[in-house]
């Protein structure tokens, strides 16, 4: 049971990683950090798989794993000499809820059909549903990927260093 | 002209030079997915360097710039351009926020900056045939993530492979890019809707759903947000429209392809 449970969630950080690190080329960041897209998107994607799996609500959810990832991604900057928005953009998009946007416009395609309208009379409460989901779950990522501007009050992210003492920082 | 130059910049830069350069990476910036605050971030950064003081309105198809003298009120120019045309491309947000910070720390003089900007605008992305294998083996891995068994990633992998192709051909031609999402989405789900018609998976829904995702504009869509978060809010209207509009021509390409198939069951 623990082991089929930890193989599933492995199988999520495999396929997150995939997704993060080709959606990193669709997206033309650079190669070096391409490996960094898909650590985070997979990190993020299996940190949601777990809270889902533990009961926590998908909301929920995908905002705890993208405030973690946000907050990670300001770590790797100062790792990797890169701006967080290159590699954590990619990472994010493994969790876009592409699917839910698909099911609404499934569903206003659908409205068109007065027959599939009678067939199915709560087809308004589906759409609605799908369609406050897309926008909470969009509105979620989009915070996690400006939580340095929403947490930290200096401008930029080369500026904000984790309780250390600040230090000259130059790019080579 | 001025005649306080302060000794810390001992390089004088007209303020019409450089509203040039400033539009140039505004709008390339703008072009490749940058989100407003960051523009003005970067575009502060390297005005204060020449003791410039650079105010702008950044809509989604041009930026309006206004370029002042710290010294000279007088020493003051207004320009305006529009974005080329948009196309997602990280690397571009990398260089440039290097290229500023370098400039900012008094490392590149104004004629270097310039050369720079002129290199960064020519990087490539990755080549097209590389871009569509990536979103085929994404669109399969997010197919088997939406609960999809292996012939439904493949059939979702060839499908969007075949339309990712199809896109930059239509693209090449100079057509419509909206034009150029409907009939990508429309080859892709023709593709990925065989699946279903022939019931070669255990979840052929699945494949019809996630093959479509590589056209999902996610960037405009959380820019718009970001946007939105930190106030740019002309901006932020304009984005969400752009990527409304996108999803919409998705939807218009796949109901022509379902209805054509005869899927009413979806």
């Amino acid at each position: 049971m623990t082991s089929e449970l930890l193989l599933r969630i492995l199988l999520d950080f495999v396929l997150a990683f995939v997704v993060g690190f080709c959606w990193g080329i669709l997206f033309g960041s650079p190669k070096r950090i391409l490996w960094m897209a898909g650590l985070l998107g997979a990190l993020g994607h299996s940190l949601r798989f777990v809270l889902l799996e533990s009961g926590v609500v998908l909301i929920t959810a995908t905002m705890i794993s993208a405030v973690t990832i946000g907050i990670l991604g300001i770590y790797c900057a100062h790792k990797v000499h890169h701006p967080p928005v290159v590699f954590t953009m990619p990472a994010f998009i493994t969790m876009i809820p592409g699917l839910y946007a698909y099911r609404t416009m499934l569903g206003c395609i659908k409205l068109t059909d007065p027959a599939i309208v009678q067939k199915t009379p709560d087809i308004m409460v589906q759409i609605g549903h799908n369609l406050m989901l897309t926008l909470s779950l969009l509105a979620i990522l989009a915070i996690g990927i400006s939580i340095a501007a929403l947490l930290f009050r200096t401008k930029s992210v080369k500026e904000i260093n984790f309780g250390k003492k600040q230090k000259v920082k130059k790019a080579e | 002209m001025t005649e306080n130059i302060p000794s810390s910049t001992n390089e004088y830069v007209h303020a019409t030079e450089f509203a040039d350069l400033a539009l140039d990476i505004a709008t390339t910036m703008l072009a490749s997915g940058a989100h407003c605050g960051r523009i003005t971030r970067n575009l502060d950064r390297l005005a204060k360097r020449w003791e410039l003081n650079v105010q702008m309105q950044l809509t989604f198809i041009g930026v309006a710039m206004t370029v002042t003298s710290e010294h000279d009120p007088y020493h003051t120019v207004t320009r305006y351009r529009s974005t080329p045309p948009h196309s997602v491309h990280l690397e571009l947000l990398t260089e440039f926020s290097s290229l500023t910070w370098k400039a900012a720390d008094g490392d590149l003089n104004f004629e270097q900056v310039k050369n720079e900007t002129e290199r960064i605008k020519k990087i490539k992305h990755y080549s097209y045939w590389s871009v569509a294998l990536a979103v085929g083996f994404s669109c399969a891995c997010l197919c088997v993530l939406a609960g999809g068994g292996l012939i439904d990633a493949i059939v979702a992998c060839m499908g969007a492979f075949v339309g990712s192709i199809v896109r930059v051909f239509i693209m090449h031609h100079k057509f419509n890019p909206m034009i150029s999402f409907v009939i990508a989405s429309f080859v892709t789900t023709m593709v990925s809707g065989a699946n279903m018609v022939f019931h070669w998976g255990p979840a052929p829904e699945a494949a019809l759903a996630t093959a479509v995702l590589y056209l999902v504009p996610g960037v405009p869509l959380i820019n718009s947000l970001i946007d939105l978060i930190e106030g740019h809010l002309s901006s932020a209207w304009n984005r969400a429209l752009f990527g409304a509009s996108i999803l919409l021509c998705i939807a218009v390409g796949m109901t022509l392809s379902i209805s054509l198939l005869g899927l009413n069951n979806f």
